[in-house]
């Protein structure tokens, strides 16, 4: 298990060395001068733009640069934004919980619905049963996710009037933020409002997550499906079917644990993609997190917010990733022990 | 009364509107306390024919009977479920490839223990886990594993091949079966191995009267082990009879040639000669021959074998062939039988 978790730690640091690299970059590429696009500003007089290519080390070779660049980012220190000239790293620090709440009730919502969908329909292989969820699931992922979002707002907000259309909680309710993440902050206060601000806060994630989890769950779908199927058709489940166990003590004892040991690999691949349905997601839906934030500063070429908001979000997607692969290994035990006469 | 008596069964494949025979009305019956050999060639149906007993086949194979009857009891009267009950209790079945049928994510003796049906518990049911552990551990002594506290924690992964086979047949002992199926189980396993395995099912055999049905490729590696023997080929019939009578004068031309082609230390060969065998190979289930199965490679086949033989007795020696050999005199060969 050491070996293992050594072995991510290096995969995340190698990774997060390239997207750096990316990120260092894109800012040769974009227009305008580099140190410029690099530190976000743009009102400098003279004198400060002196102290910055210091900083930046301009004058020696790319090398040097780049290691600049990384001993700032290191330090936290990821530029002003173009349009507003505020802190970038304060603002994502700001912003990141809410995309991070956000994502991963998304995620849990779609695992939740997706997977035991999935499990159904393999049980029911062939069957009528198989071939409607089969067919849902067709429908979920081929509606885009920005008209599901408006259509979602039409019914369900504007119609019914169930759940609020936009915003992460209600104006009413001051919480404190301390973690950033507002369940926990919610928690967390001595508000004599608190349960009123936490059921108002739930009714309003729940219909973007809702949003949000739709394309997942269809994938999870078919991922259940057919891990399942393959691992119904195994001689494990043949013996132990012989062994005189039920059906029903076969899938839960044996069946359900080895197909999602194949799925959960997949969860964290399909994270980023969850996450790029989220960015759209928030602006629909007015959420305060660094998706919305980053498609407004792409709107208003805000190069410097651009690359730090890309290399902040790659790294929440690959931290998810690295999770994912802890639960994987916790799952199963081919990946984490040694095999016999390995030692 | 026989313990296991099947007449005519056939397991047919449906695919694609082709139905595909891969099992032709075999006959099989076993006596009480019996240890019998079910022997052909690979893809002759021997391990469907197994499967089908325990009922363990996919939906997309469908099997017919004549009669099937396990100790006395007519099954084709009885449901699909109560079969399954009745069945999975008195019969059990280890598989080939012992490894790949354990569940890889769990423990030994979890899946031991599951197998423990509640019956033979006595007590309440706070006891019940500290009984079934117990019982666990007994299993495993019963199969010759000493060191239980290390089998039961580890993974099928952590074991050798020899152990997950015994641990198959502690999982198999635990419904304290009546029959036991053993499909090849020895396949890829060192010789010492194999014979411990055998060894060990003979013991059972011996001491709990268990009977067993022991299927194999290779008919000179379980004549030691077993009273009687039935030979398949390519999914039908061909001879069933006792083990002297099967291996001293076989009346098939196919058992015939399975005793010629297993070589001995003994044999006088000439130098750079060809070692007996049939030539050919076993037919695919896409194209099999009409009537025998095994006209096309038979060194005795005529025109009357495009017609399926029907089987005759010999003093309890059933051979299904239109011209079977007859007895010679001086049988070629003869085997030192060992215990059994």
């Amino acid at each position: 298990m050491f070996v293992f978790t050594l072995r991510r730690l290096s995969l995340f640091i190698f990774t997060m060395l390239l997207l750096t690299l990316l990120s260092f970059s894109v800012n040769f590429l974009f227009p305008g001068e580099a140190i410029i696009n690099l530190t976000g500003a743009i009102n400098a007089t003279p004198s400060q733009l002196v102290e910055l290519n210091n900083a930046y080390q301009t004058h020696r070779n790319i090398f040097w640069q780049y290691l600049a660049y990384l001993s700032h980012i290191i330090n936290g220190d990821l530029g002003l934004s173009m349009a507003s000239q505020s802190d970038i790293s304060a603002e994502i620090v700001n912003l990141l919980p809410a995309t991070i709440e956000l994502s991963l009730v998304a995620l849990f919502i779609a695992m939740l619905i997706g997977i035991p969908l999935g499990f159904i329909a393999a049980i029911k292989h062939n069957k009528i049963t198989d071939n409607l969820i089969l067919s849902i699931s067709m429908l979920g992922y081929s509606i885009p996710v920005f008209w599901l979002g408006l259509l979602a707002i039409l019914t369900f907000s504007i119609s019914l009037g169930w759940f609020p259309s936009a915003g992460q909680i209600s104006l009413l309710f001051e919480i404190e933020p301390v973690t950033g993440i507002q369940f926990i902050d919610i928690l967390l206060s001595d508000s004599p409002y608190k349960w009123q601000a936490f059921s108002d806060a739930s009714t309003h994630i729940i219909l973007p997550a809702c949003v949000i989890a739709v394309t997942p769950a269809t994938i999870f779908i078919r991922l259940a499906r057919t891990s399942m199927i393959e691992v119904l058709d195994t001689s494990y489940i043949r013996a132990a079917s012989a062994k005189g166990l039920t059906f029903q003590q076969i899938i839960f004892r044996h069946a359900i644990r080895n197909s999602l040991i194949k799925i959960i690999r997949h969860v964290g691949l399909q994270f980023a993609n969850l996450v790029t349905i989220a960015m759209v997601t928030e602006v629909i839906f007015s959420w305060p997190g660094i998706g919305r934030w980053l498609i407004e500063s792409i709107y208003q070429r805000d190069y410097t917010a651009i690359q730090s908001g890309l290399l902040v979000l790659s790294c929440f997607i690959f931290v998810v990733h690295i999770l994912t692969d802890f639960i994987y290994a916790a799952l199963n035990p081919l990946a984490r022990g040694n095999k016999y006469g390995a030692r | 009364m026989n313990l296991l008596d099947i007449r005519n069964l056939s397991i047919e494949f449906v695919h694609n509107e082709q139905n595909i025979l891969a099992v032709d009305k075999v006959s099989l019956s076993m006596k009480e306390g019996e240890v019998r050999g079910l022997v052909g060639e690979s893809g002759s149906g021997k391990s469907l024919l197994a499967q089908a007993l325990v009922g363990v086949l996919d939906d997309k194979w469908h099997v017919h009977a004549d009669r099937f009857h396990w100790r006395g009891i007519d099954l084709l009267r009885l449901s699909i479920e109560e079969r399954k009950v009745l069945l999975s209790r008195d019969i059990a079945m280890i598989f080939q490839e012992p490894m790949a049928c354990l569940d890889p994510t769990t423990v030994i003796g979890e899946q031991l223990t599951e197998a423990i049906d509640s019956g033979q518990l006595s007590g309440f049911f706070w006891q019940r886990k500290q009984q079934r552990q117990a019982a666990a551990i007994k299993l495993l002594h019963k199969v010759g594993i000493k060191n239980h506290t290390v089998c039961l924690t580890s993974y099928p992964h952590q074991l050798t091949e020899a152990l997950c086979q015994r641990v198959m047949i502690a999982i198999a002992l635990a419904g304290r079966p009546i029959l036991l199926i053993a499909d090849e189980p020895t396949a890829a396993m060192e010789n010492t191995n194999q014979e411990q395995i055998f060894r060990l099912l003979a013991s059972l055999n011996q001491l709990k009267n268990m009977s067993i049905l022991l299927i194999s490729h290779d008919l000179e590696n379980i004549t030691h082990w077993t009273n009687t023997i039935t030979v398949m080929y390519s999914g039908q019939f061909v001879e069933a009879g006792t083990t002297a009578q099967i291996f001293n004068k076989p009346l098939h031309p196919y058992t015939r040639a399975l005793v010629d082609s297993s070589p001995s230390a003994n044999l006088h060969l000439p130098a750079k000669s060809r070692l007996k065998t049939l030539p050919g190979s076993i037919p695919i289930l896409q194209h099999l021959p009409i009537g025998c199965r095994l006209g096309p490679r038979c060194p005795r086949a005529q025109q009357a074998c495009v017609k399926a033989p029907l089987v005759t007795n010999f003093h309890g020696h059933k051979v299904s062939c239109h011209f079977p050999l007859i007895p010679v005199k001086s049988p070629p060969k003869k085997i030192i039988k060992g215990v059994c």
